[in-house]
C-alpha cells in the first residue's frame, strides 16, 4: 500500500518533470543561443542591438499606443453591452456567446482581406489615410480580442448579483450614468484588468493583420522582419517577448489576487 | 384617500398573467403582507410597486399621486432584497450613504443621517467594514439602514430573511418590527412563511395564482379563512369528507360519525364538495360532554418538540391530525391505540 503510493509520487513528479523539460528546454536554448552573438563569450550584446534600435522602440510604441486604444475602445463597447445582455435580455447570452467566439473560428487573413476590401472603396475610404488605417487596425482588433474581452467582462459580472445591485441602487435614486460609474465598474476592476492584459498581449505580437494594414510600423511585423534576417537579435526578441507576456500575466495575477485575500474565507 | 392604492393593476409576461386584478389599498404606517406560495405573484407586485415592473393594466397611486409609468429612481421608495444588495465595493457607511449623496445632501448631514440609521439596528461601529466583513444577519440590516437612510415613503420587503438562518431569522423579525413601529413607515412584506406574516403584520394579503384570496388581520385570516386555499396554506387544517344529514340543525356524518359544526353559508355547499375544516390544535384527546366525539386508531405519533402530532384513522382513508401540547409528565399513546378526540361545535366549519 505504502509503497504503490510512494509510486505513484514518483510517477506525478516523472511526468511533471517531463512536462516542465518539454517547455523549458527550448526556451533555455533559445536563451542561451541569444547570448552567443559575440563569438566564444556569452554576452547580452544581441539584446543590447536590439534596444539600440530605434526602429525597436517606434514600433514597440506604435503598439502600444494601438493596445491601449483598443482595450479603452473594446471597454467601453463591451462593459455595458454585457452589463445590458445580464440585467435585460438574459436570452441573448447564448448568441453573444457565440458571436465572441468566432474570431477564434475565421483566420485573421480571411479577416484583414475583407476589412480592406470594404473599407478601401466607396462609401469608405479608411485605407486611404493615416487615421484611417489605424481606426481600422483598431478595430480590428477588437474584433481579435472579442473573445477574451467579453468572456472576462462576463464572468466578471457574473459574479455580482448584477440586477439586485442595479435595481438597490434605482431604489436608492440613481440613474444610469450614476449606477455605471459607481457600482458596476468598481465591481468589474478585477475583470476588466484581466481583459485589458489580455488584450494587450494579443495586440503586441499580432502579426498577420498589422503587417497588412500597417506594415512594418508595427511590433509584431517589425519581430518577424528581425527574426528572418538576424540570427542572435531575433532569439533574443523571443526571449523579451516572452518576459513581457509573462509580466502581463503577473499583473492579472497580483491585481485579482489582492482582491480575493481581502475576503476571508467564508464570509457571507 | 388612502396612503398606498393598487386599483385593477395586472400583469402579464407573455402568456402568462402573473397578477390579475389587484385591489389594495394601504393606509398610513400600516404593515401589509403579501403571503403565497412561489409563483403565486407577490414578488411580481412588490415590484411594480417599486417601479421595476410595469402593470398591463390598473393604477398605482402613492399619497394620491399616479406612480404607475414613474422610473424607480423617482418615486422615493425603499426597498430591501432577499440577496441584500449591498455595493460590495463600499464600506457599510458608504453603502448607506449612497442614497443621500445620489440627492445631493450635504456632507455633514449625510454624516449625521449615516450615524443615526447605524445606531438604530444597532451596527454603530460597523460603519467602516465592506460587507463581507460581516455576517448575512448584519449585512441585511444594513441593508434595512441603507434603505431607510433616505427616509423613503414606502418601504418594501422583498423575502429579507428567507436567506438567514432559524434563529437570526427570528431575531431579525423582532427587529424589523420594532423599527417599523419606531418610524411609523408605511411597509409591504413579501413572504411565503406564514409565521412571519401573522406575527408582523397588521394585515396580511393571501396570493393564489397572481389573485388575491383574501385580505384580513392576522387573526381573521388564521381563525375565519374564506377560502380552502387559505384555510390550508395558512396553518395546518384538517379537511375531512362528510355527508351532510340535517343543514337546518348543522349536523353532519365523518366516518359514520356524528358530527354538529357551525352554521355555514349556503354558497358553500351548493358548491358540491364539502368538506369539515378543523384545526388539529382544537382536538384534545378524552371524552367532554356536549362536545363532538370522534373514535379512531392512532396510526402514528411525532415529536415536534413543543408540540406532539398524532395522526388518527377515522375510518379508510380517512386521517385526522392532533396536535398535543408536549409536558413532560405526558405519556403520548402508541400506534394502533383507539382514542377518543373531543373538540367544541365551534372549532369546525364546512369548507
Amino acid at each position: 500500500m505504502k509503497r504503490n503510493l510512494r509510486l505513484g509520487l514518483l510517477w506525478s513528479w516523472f511526468w511533471m518533470i517531463l512536462g516542465w523539460l518539454y517547455f523549458l528546454l527550448p526556451l533555455l536554448a533559445t536563451f542561451l543561443f541569444s547570448l552567443r552573438a559575440k563569438k566564444d563569450t556569452l554576452s547580452f550584446l544581441a539584446y543590447e542591438r536590439v534596444f539600440k534600435d530605434p526602429n525597436f522602440w517606434k514600433t514597440f510604441a506604435f503598439s502600444l499606443e494601438i493596445g491601449l486604444i483598443t482595450i479603452l475602445a473594446g471597454l467601453v463597447l463591451i462593459v455595458p453591452t454585457a452589463y445590458w445582455i445580464r440585467l435585460r435580455l438574459p436570452r441573448l447570452r447564448m448568441i453573444t456567446e457565440f458571436v465572441s467566439m468566432l474570431p477564434f473560428v475565421v483566420p485573421a487573413i480571411v479577416l484583414v482581406f475583407g476589412l480592406i476590401r470594404v473599407f478601401s472603396g466607396a462609401p469608405f475610404y479608411l485605407t486611404n489615410t493615416y487615421m484611417g488605417t489605424n481606426a481600422l487596425l483598431v478595430a480590428a482588433y477588437i474584433v481579435l480580442a472579442l473573445p477574451y474581452l467579453y468572456r472576462a467582462i462576463d464572468t466578471g459580472l457574473a459574479a455580482i448579483d448584477v440586477r439586485a445591485l442595479t435595481e438597490a441602487a434605482q431604489s436608492l435614486g440613481a440613474g444610469w450614468p450614476v449606477i455605471l460609474l459607481r457600482i458596476i465598474l468598481p465591481n468589474l476592476r478585477v475583470a476588466m484588468i484581466s481583459a485589458a492584459f489580455l488584450t494587450l498581449a494579443t495586440v503586441m505580437g499580432e502579426f498577420t493583420i498589422a503587417s497588412f494594414l500597417v506594415g512594418i510600423k508595427a511590433f509584431g511585423p517589425y519581430m518577424s522582419l528581425v527574426g528572418q534576417n538576424k540570427t542572435y537579435e531575433s532569439s533574443s526578441l523571443a526571449i523579451i517577448s516572452f518576459v513581457l507576456t509573462w509580466a502581463f500575466m503577473g499583473f492579472i495575477q497580483l491585481f485579482s489576487r489582492g482582491r480575493a485575500e481581502a475576503a476571508p474565507p467564508g464570509a457571507h | 384617500m388612502a396612503f398606498l392604492v393598487l386599483s385593477h393593476v395586472s400583469k402579464a409576461f407573455g402568456q402568462t398573467q402573473a397578477v390579475k386584478d389587484f385591489n389594495l389599498e394601504v393606509e398610513k404606517g400600516e404593515f401589509i403582507s403579501f403571503l403565497g406560495p412561489s409563483g403565486c405573484g407577490k414578488t411580481t407586485t412588490l415590484r411594480m410597486i417599486a417601479g421595476f415592473e410595469q402593470p398591463t393594466e390598473g393604477q398605482i397611486l402613492l399619497e394620491g399621486e399616479d406612480i404607475t409609468f414613474r422610473p424607480p429612481h423617482q418615486r422615493n421608495v425603499g426597498m430591501v432584497f432577499q440577496s441584500y444588495a449591498l455595493f460590495p465595493n463600499m464600506t457599510v457607511a458608504q453603502n448607506i450613504a449612497f442614497g443621500l449623496e445620489v440627492r445631493k445632501m450635504d456632507r455633514a448631514k449625510i454624516k449625521e443621517r449615516v450615524h443615526e440609521v447605524l445606531s438604530l439596528i444597532q451596527l454603530e461601529d460597523y460603519g467602516g467594514r465592506y460587507p463581507y466583513q460581516l455576517s448575512g444577519g448584519q449585512q441585511q440590516r444594513v441593508a434595512l439602514a441603507r434603505a431607510l437612510a433616505i427616509r423613503p415613503r414606502l418601504l418594501l420587503l422583498d423575502e429579507p430573511l428567507s436567506a438567514l438562518d432559524a434563529k437570526i431569522r427570528l431575531e431579525l423579525r423582532q427587529e424589523i418590527r420594532r423599527i417599523q413601529q419606531a418610524l411609523g413607515i408605511t411597509t409591504i412584506y413579501v413572504t411565503h412563511d406564514q409565521e412571519e406574516a401573522l406575527s408582523l403584520s397588521d394585515r396580511i394579503v393571501v396570493m393564489n395564482q397572481g389573485q388575491i384570496e383574501q385580505i384580513g388581520t392576522p387573526f381573521e385570516i388564521y381563525n375565519y379563512p374564506q377560502s380552502e386555499f387559505v384555510a390550508s396554506f395558512v396553518g395546518q387544517l384538517n379537511l375531512l369528507p362528510v355527508e351532510v344529514l340535517d343543514l337546518s340543525k348543522n349536523i353532519c356524518r365523518v366516518a359514520g360519525q356524528e358530527i354538529r359544526f357551525t352554521p355555514t353559508t349556503n354558497s358553500i355547499l351548493k358548491s358540491g364538495k364539502v368538506r369539515l375544516a378543523i384545526r388539529p390544535e382544537e382536538i384534545r384527546l378524552g371524552m367532554v360532554e356536549g362536545e363532538n366525539l370522534l373514535r379512531g386508531e392512532i396510526a402514528s405519533v411525532i415529536f415536534l418538540g413543543s408540540i406532539i402530532r398524532l395522526r388518527v384513522k377515522l375510518g379508510e382513508g380517512i386521517l385526522i391530525s392532533v396536535d398535543q401540547f408536549n409536558e413532560r409528565h405526558f405519556q403520548p399513546p402508541r400506534p394502533g391505540e383507539v382514542v377518543t378526540l373531543h373538540f367544541p361545535i365551534h372549532a369546525c366549519w364546512l369548507l
